[in-house]
């Protein structure tokens, strides 16, 4: 039985799965022979389950029992409710329903299960949304799920042949979110060089605009005022009207004109039923997506500025998703991209082909493990290769398990299967390994046979001796989308993996409590928040989980010595754990793994306070004349307006659109925190040349020449960041002024008393105060005893009762670790 | 905030897996070179070859990881980041 590796595409609107075999990708059809399975759930009031084409045919005539678009949910605590049946479902049960039926079509063609497969997530999910697919893919039936994010799947599906070199942008537009990824091919490698999208800009978009469209003509025509967006005793009615335009979107992709037809959509005022017949041309539909299409292409452009890589350097355009089967989207991008758009590619199962790829690459085969009574006679070894890879003569590592009668091998060597290649013979060792480099014929499926031999040269015979490596396209590791780290006391960031990280990733820190925990009480919990994000403040990141310190052994006194550990796998779930030397105790109880969810009412308070707070800024920008804030500000009072528009929808009880808004807020208010910034980039620059003059004072005196060279560096890129005006830049090259700074203060033998003094000085911030009195009592009968060792130890223990302020405390999700 | 032995003792931390020492190159090794020994060692490490349970770095020896080796490459294959463990990669060979 040849290796198998399954890729699959589990879709917000589609899902899709596909095999490579080493050769070729093969998309698998559902029993109704199509590609495209609707990722649609619907439970009757039996019970009964029905998946893909067949729910996806009661959406419309019985919406409250059909499910579609919980891909979108994915990682929350919302449950579905199906009220028919009594059932209420989380997004990754249903996500396993749609799963088993793609995996149910992939048996019936390879006959068997298959056990193992990757699956595809958006590149900017998190990763409690993450978590969510991969249990999906646990109670769908598989042993092993790896994910890889969908842009890198579909460059890999569209390059993996090919020995191009240059930069490439992917294009993926899904029902919902718009991703859009900068990859680079080098010697057929695939480097992810970064990635940007819009959360609020899909395929839905445009049917929504359509759907707008229509409700005006409706209006016009019949005087349905009661058809609106944010009444739920509209929902059924407004879903007959969007199934319909979806269908005439579609068709005005190949035709100039086309009609929205629904019959009996509803009942008028007058009790007639309302017949749907409205007739739209291309050029109509155009002129209301315009504007998405432009911000679609803003999104690439901003990109392209952000990697410093001009359009001319891209030498394709891939585009991914049904929504970019739109002429005039192709047309558009197109256009910006000189028409160098990748041809032969299909947008609507490209994704699931790239994972397939992917599997291999990962070797993930999805064949079950045979019984042991099938295995073949011989000496067991354990071959370690590169299934696919980029690299023509990669090594090849293995390791003999003999049975208690058997000996191991002398020597061993590799033939390729066309005998225009064999290794030389090498010693295996004593522990039964041996190391081989091979070469491979580019761009196709190599064969290789093992074989061994005793002392005296005569073969052993060998379980399992052939094994095939593909040449292609290699991406070792998935990415980490965006940073992980742990929130501090002072709301700052200790970032443990920085965004682009290969998974799997371990890194253990060391941090300190910044507060007692008394023993034997139940209730006295520390907090070490765990957050996702690129922000320098911490509550501007995303929770993704809290390792919890409580039920301590004996009582843990503010200043603690903590090692933090945290583990993400390849795909991306994590692990933590918190080891406390001092009382020989670990914790590993990470209480929250969620996508927080807030209510209606708490969203709909904080738009009227991000309103007000924009409103504010925007006012203030114009009067001050700040440019560089006023251009910062122009992207917010169109994220506002789609902010009120998903109220709206979230008052007619759309679970998407709440969460959608949610996100949307954070935006908003992160565009906010970068004007207000902005506004104070005078002070900055004073605190960046109040903070160069300090540090060449001291760096001069006691800095070391590698300390000078590091300041000299620091010092230039702060002069860039002045003349660009990059605030973030400066603000980072300020920090590692800073750094150095204060090694070289740290070097000076008086420095102990100025740490001290500052102790002194500000006393009144001290978590601890009686605490923290005591200390400073000691402290100055060491400092006039000019005992500098006792001070020192004495600062130690001052350190971790300074942790921030109360509010900055509260504000970093309550952290209780610096 | 004046005492800073932790951010001391976490640096060092990071900086002792600078990915030249965990893959044992020197600091002109090209990226084939890296992929190539990256892809060996972790063969290794999956093999459980005693040979790769360990690197040297000037503080001694300290053991070897999957996560360590894999973080390693994807560090160096990015332009960036790669100039600046070469920048640590050189302090820490010249004495």
């Amino acid at each position: 039985m040849k290796s198998m590796y399954i890729g699959i595409d589990l879709g917000t609107t589609n899902s899709t799965i596909a095999s490579f075999d080493g050769e070729a990708v093969n998309v698998i059809a559902n029993p109704f022979g199509e590609n495209l399975t609707p990722s649609v759930v619907r439970i009757d009031p039996r019970g009964g389950t029905t998946i893909g084409r067949r729910a996806y045919r009661f959406l419309e005539s019985d919406p409250l029992n059909t499910r579609s678009e919980f891909k979108r949910l994915m990682g929350t605590e919302t449950k579905l409710e199906f009220p028919m049946a009594q059932q209420s479902f989380l997004p990754e049960e249903l996500s396993a329903q749609v799963l088993s039926s793609l995996l149910s079509d992939a048996s019936d063609l390879l006959g068997y299960q298959p056990k193992k497969a990757v699956i595809s997530t958006p590149a900017l999910f998190e990763l409690p949304q993450n978590h969510a697919t991969v249990q999906a893919g646990k109670l769908a039936g598989l042993e092993e799920v790896v994910l890889i994010q969908e842009p890198i799947a579909s460059a890999i599906a569209a390059g993996w042949r090919k020995e191009l070199g240059g930069m490439w942008l992917i294009f993926d537009l899904g029902g919902g979110t718009l991703d859009v990824s900068l990859l680079e091919t080098k010697d057929e490698r695939l480097r992810v060089v970064d990635h940007g999208g819009d959360n609020f800009l899909g395929g839905k978009d445009f049917d929504n605009a359509m759907v707008d469209w229509a409700l005006a003509k409706l209006h016009e025509q019949f005087g349905l005022s009661e058809v609106r967006r944010d009444n739920p005793e509209s929902r059924s009615i407004l879903n007959r009207l969007k199934a319909a335009c979806e269908q005439t979107k579609i068709e005005l992709s190949r035709v100039q004109r086309s009609m929205i037809s629904v019959p009996e959509l509803c009942r008028d005022a007058a009790g007639n039923s309302v017949e749907v017949e409205l007739e739209i041309t291309r050029a109509d539909y155009e002129a209301l997506i315009e504007s998405l299409v432009a911000r679609g292409l803003a999104v690439c452009l901003a990109l392209l500025e952000k990697a410093k890589v001009t359009p001319d350097e891209i030498i394709h355009v891939v585009f991914v998703g049904g929504p970019t089967l739109t002429p005039l989207l192709r047309q558009r991008i197109g256009d910006a991209f000189g028409g160098r758009i990748a041809e032969g590619i299909d947008p609507m199962t490209i994704v699931a082909r790239g994972a397939a790829l992917y599997a291999a690459t990962a070797g993930l085969d999805a064949r079950p493990n045979e019984p042991a009574a099938q295995q073949p006679a011989g000496l067991a070894v354990r071959v370690e290769y590169p299934p696919v890879t980029a690299d023509a003569e990669p090594f090849v590592v293995g390791r003999f398990i003999p049975g208690p009668d058997e000996l191991l091998p002398a020597k061993v060597l590799i033939k390729r299967d066309d005998s225009q290649f064999s290794t030389p013979e090498a010693t295996v060792t004593a522990e039964g390994t041996f190391v081989l480099q091979l070469q491979l014929q580019r761009h196709v499926r190599n064969l290789f046979h093992l074989s061994a031999f005793s002392e005296t040269g005569a073969p052993i015979p060998i379980q399992a001796p052939d094994f095939a490596i593909v040449h292609g396209v290699s991406i070792a590791d998935p990415p980490l989308s965006r940073s992980v780290g742990v929130a501090l006391s002072d709301d700052t960031v200790h970032v443990y993996f920085k965004k682009g990280t290969a998974l799997p990733a371990r890194k253990t820190f060391a941090h300190q409590t910044i507060r007692t925990v008394v023993a034997g009480s139940a209730e006295d919990l520390l907090s070490v928040p765990i957050i996702q994000g690129e922000f320098h403040r911490a509550h501007r990141n995303g929770l993704i989980g809290t390792l919890t310190i409580g039920g301590v052994k004996q009582t843990l006194p503010a200043g603690s010595r903590m090692e933090v550990t945290l583990h993400l796998d390849r795909s991306g779930q994590m692990q933590a754990r918190a080891d406390i030397p001092s009382i020989g105790q670990s914790f590993e109880n990470i209480v929250h793994i969620l996508v927080p969810t807030a209510t209606l009412e708490t969203l709909e308070q904080g738009l009227a306070s991000t309103e007000k707070r924009s409103a504010d800024l925007l006012r203030k920008g114009f009067s001050s004349g700040e440019k560089s804030a006023v251009k910062i500000l122009e992207s917010v009072p169109g994220l506002m307006l789609e902010a009120r528009r998903c109220i709206e929808s979230a008052r007619g009880d759309d679970p998407d659109a709440q969460q959608r808004l949610h996100r949307l807020l954070n935006e908003i208010d992160s565009a906010l925190d970068a004007a207000e910034e902005a506004f104070e980039w005078p002070q900055l620059v004073n605190e960046a040349n109040e903070q160069i003059q300090i540090a060449m004072a001291w760096v001069s005196g006691w800095g070391t020449p590698a300390e000078q060279r590091l300041l000299d560096q620091a010092m230039e890129k702060a002069s860039t960041a002045l003349q660009t005006a990059d605030a973030l830049e400066l603000d980072r090259q300020v920090k590692s002024i800073k750094a150095v700074t204060l090694a070289a203060v740290n070097r000076n033998p008086e420095s102990v008393y100025y740490d001290f003094e500052w102790y002194v000085e500000n006393i009144t911030l001290a978590t601890d105060l009686p605490r923290a009195t005591e200390l400073i009592n000691k402290g100055r009968g060491a400092a006039s005893n000019r005992d500098r060792d006792a001070l020192r130890a004495i600062n130690r223990q001052l350190y971790p009762l300074f942790p921030g302020t109360e509010e900055e405390r509260s504000k970093s999700y309550g952290s209780g670790v610096h | 905030m004046p005492e800073k032995n932790l951010a001391a003792e976490n640096m060092l931390r990071r900086h002792l897996a600078n990915p030249f020492l965990v893959l044992s190159l020197p600091v002109d090794a090209g990226i084939e070179q890296i992929e190539r020994q990256g892809q060996k060692i972790l063969m290794m490490l999956a093999a459980g070859m005693s040979e790769s349970a360990s690197y040297e770095t000037p503080l001694g020896t300290r053991s070897l990881s999957e996560e360590l080796v894999r973080e390693a490459i994807a560090e160096l294959r990015d332009p960036d980041r790669r100039l600046i463990h070469e920048w640590w990669a050189r302090a820490w060979r010249k004495p």
